[in-house]
């Protein structure tokens, strides 16, 4: 069976950043994790990316990613796009993150041999602010994406018997705060 | 005629660390620390409910989450006076342990080695070589001749398909490169074999957090996790022996592997035991309890000023009475509204950027001073402060380092040695080995009481009305760590983190005094402006996390580093 990880990346404290934990946590609550396949909300691990991709054949990433487009735009990478240019030297344990941890992998040769990267435009980046309308929106046809991925792989993907409320808690405990205070 | 150097990491949209440095004569002259990112986690946590504020802190930095979990939940005991069961504190003891060691490794190989490692001389090394020097240095069982052979074709291979990545650092070749092939072989080779170990240590993080890199079993008052050691589904046995069983895989590695290299690649580059010290006030908070009222502790805290160490200051507890009192943040040089120098409690975070100005604001990051002092932080002071107060661990594995470095230097090198660049990276190596024999002693400790039928893993908190205040401490892998919340009635009202980070990457204050980057780089050596590998040294020698908040991929835009040199007269 082909072993499928599928990660959201970025802090779910400022603002768009969240894209990829909400987008993960909202495939995980629509549907079944599939054997074979794990759901994995990481945050920014930097380096630490490294133990929770290793050995996996196939490696699927929401995350939020600068492009020359419109807030919300989607856009698909593969692993050649990845890891196409060479990183620099790091100042921090943050900085590139996703094409390092490749090499890394690759040279242990526990490399996902798959990579696809579905990547959404950002709008603003605030400090608890929730996700802006445009990555709001883009997060059903990225999920979409993901999920048209994960069939291509082989997996069989169930909706939930009893769809689940995401597991949006940074966003939820704010509005619950909101709602007291009004 | 002097230069002006901008190490700018970062163009996307919040920027990270950046350091810009006078060179004048081939040395640094002057020098600026900035942090490019206005964070205000604070204002987030204000009216929250305090028992949930560690999940929060948790997320400001997707590195430092253990870390950042931890103090949190200790601010609100504090501020309750709240004692957690002996269980829970060795639990947490545990976690603490397995995430530094995980973090001290892969801070040496995966972030700063390669300054000092040129891995386009593996290509000329001599396997068999490379494998009797190794032997030398340690007893491993992966330092053989195959695993040499085997990683230099690992090279070839990776040289030959023309996808560098990882290792183009752009300072192949740079005349600060020194090692010989072989030495640089073995340093590659441990280099491959450490994500191994990273990934043991966090797999120990995860058994007992639940899961990483956010754990999961924290609670104001204790753990989550229930004990039954024949239950499946609790922490059992098994778990306990599976977690004994990765820790000590990771001990062998840091002290045959991790302590060994670093001394090697240090008795190479013995003009760094002579720069980069700057700030030679240090800080260390005690850490590492093992009672659960926290009155002992197997990590040692205290203060050591002005270089001198023999004058160390015990911290013996967290209800030491200069840091609780005298921490204060300055933020005359940094991007907020006024100027003033405050206790972390009356602290308020309302921003006012300028641009960067040399003589008036240029940071983000505010100024902690501790008795009006910069402090530096990290497993140099920690080491420091336990070598003065006669900690054994420390000073057996500090003794045993300096004397090997003395004899493959062929010089005596002695405890004055470590405040500088390389003194930090040896600090640091000495501290996972610390650690690295504590764990076996803290997982003992644990499954003793455990046996001893004590199964308490929760004392519940009761918030009273009014207010109350706490500061939560941890010495942190990067050094040390501390939150300040007031809670009034129940719900936070004002939450500070001051970081290690802070205290060595802030600015200066009212008084002119530089932060510890910044004056660790004055008086370094720059050979060649375009590629200022020297500052990049002591720079990472501290260990730095500033960024803590924003990620972003970038396949299509610049997500590299740059490096700008500007000619300035005068």
């Amino acid at each position: 069976m082909t072993a499928i990880t599928v990660i959201g990346l970025g802090n779910v404290l400022t603002g768009d950043d969240a894209f990829g934990p909400y987008a993960l946590n909202t495939l995980a609550a629509q549907y079944d994790e599939p054997d074979g396949v794990s759901f994995c909300d990481l945050g920014t691990p930097g380096l630490d990316l490294v133990p929770h991709i290793a050995g996996a054949d196939a490696l699927i990433v929401l995350d939020t990613v600068k492009m020359k487009a419109p807030a919300g735009t989607v856009r698909c990478y593969r692993k050649e796009d990845l890891v196409a240019r060479g990183p620099t030297p790091r100042t921090n344990p943050h900085q590139p993150t996703l094409a390092d941890t490749l090499l890394l992998l690759e040279l242990q040769g526990l490399a996902p041999s798959e990579i696809l990267l579905v990547g959404v435009a950002p709008e603003r980046y605030d400090t608890g602010a929730p996700l802006s309308a445009a990555v709001r929106a883009a997060v059903a046809p990225a999920i979409a994406l993901a999920i048209a991925e994960l069939e291509r792989l082989g997996a069989t993907m169930h909706l939930r018997d009893e769809a689940a409320p995401a597991d949006i808690w940074w966003e939820a405990v704010a509005s619950t705060r909101a709602a007291a205070a009004g | 005629m002097s230069q002006r150097i901008v190490i700018d990491p970062i163009t996307r949209i919040e920027g990270h660390l950046r350091i810009d440095v006078e060179v004048d004569g081939g040395r640094v002259q002057n020098s600026w620390s900035s942090g490019q990112m206005w964070r205000g986690i604070e204002t987030i946590l204000e009216g929250r409910d305090p028992r949930d504020a560690w999940i929060f802190t948790q997320r400001i930095c997707g590195v430092c989450t253990t870390v950042h979990a931890i103090s949190s939940v200790r601010t609100v005991e504090d501020a309750l006076g709240l004692e957690i069961p002996l269980n829970a504190q060795y639990i947490r003891n545990m976690i603490l342990i397995a995430h530094a060691l995980h973090d001290h490794i892969v801070h040496f190989y995966h972030l700063s080695a390669l300054d000092w490692v040129d891995v386009t001389k593996v290509l000329q090394a001599d396997p068999r070589r490379a494998a009797s020097i190794a032997e030398g240095l340690s007893p491993w069982r992966r330092n053989g001749y195959r695993e040499m052979a085997a990683v230099k074709d690992k090279i070839q291979a990776v040289v030959n398909s023309g996808q560098l990545g990882i290792f183009t650092n752009g300072y192949w070749g740079h005349p600060a490169m020194r090692l010989s092939p072989e030495l640089n072989l073995i340093a590659v080779s441990h280099y491959l074999q450490a994500l191994e170990y990273q990934r043991k240590a966090n797999q120990a993080v995860a058994i007992l957090g639940s899961k990483t890199p956010n754990i999961q079993n924290l609670a104001v008052g204790g753990v989550t996790n229930a004990i039954n050691l024949d239950n499946q589904a609790t922490l059992n046995m098994t778990k306990l022996f599976t977690v004994q069983n990765l820790l000590k895989e990771v001990a062998e590695f840091v002290q045959q592997v991790y302590v060994p290299d670093v001394i090697a690649v240090g008795s190479q580059y013995p003009e760094w035991l002579g720069y980069g010290a700057g700030v030679t006030n240090y800080l260390a908070v005690p850490d590492l309890p093992l009672d659960a009222a926290a009155t002992t502790f197997d990590l040692p805290g205290g203060v050591i000023t002005n270089r001198n160490v023999a004058g160390v200051r015990r911290i013996a507890d967290w209800n030491d009475a200069q840091f609780r009192e005298r921490t204060v943040e300055s933020i005359d040089r940094a991007w907020y509204k006024g100027s003033w120098s405050r206790h972390p409690y009356e602290e308020e975070t309302v921003p006012d950027y300028t641009d960067f100005q040399d003589n008036g604001k240029y940071s983000w990051v505010k100024a902690p001073r501790l008795d009006g002092q910069p402090m530096q932080v990290g497993p140099l002071a920690q080491v420091l402060v336990g070598y003065a107060t006669g900690h054994e661990p420390i000073r057996r594995w500090t003794d045993a380092a300096l004397s090997q470095i003395s004899s493959m230097a062929g010089a005596q090198v002695g405890v004055d040695a470590l405040h500088s660049t390389l003194g930090r990276h040896a600090a640091r190596a000495i501290r996972a080995a610390v650690l690295s024999e504590l764990a076996p002693k803290h997982w003992q400790l644990l499954v003793d009481n455990i046996g001893s039928g004590d199964t308490d893993i929760f004392n519940e908190p009761v918030f009273p009305k009014g207010e109350i205040r706490g500061v939560g401490m941890h010495e942190a892998p990067r050094g040390t760590l501390s939150h300040w919340a007031i809670i009034r009635d129940g719900a936070i009202a004002n939450y500070q983190a001051v970081v290690p980070s802070t205290w060595n990457a802030g600015p200066r204050d009212e008084r002119g005094q530089m932060g510890p980057y910044e004056a660790s780089l004055v008086g370094n050596p720059v050979a060649d402006a375009e590629l200022p590998l020297e500052v990049l040294r002591t720079i990472h020698s501290f260990d730095p996390c500033i960024a803590c908040a924003i990620h972003t991929a970038d396949p299509e835009g610049h997500e590299l580093s740059a490096v700008n040199t500007v000619n300035s007269c005068g």
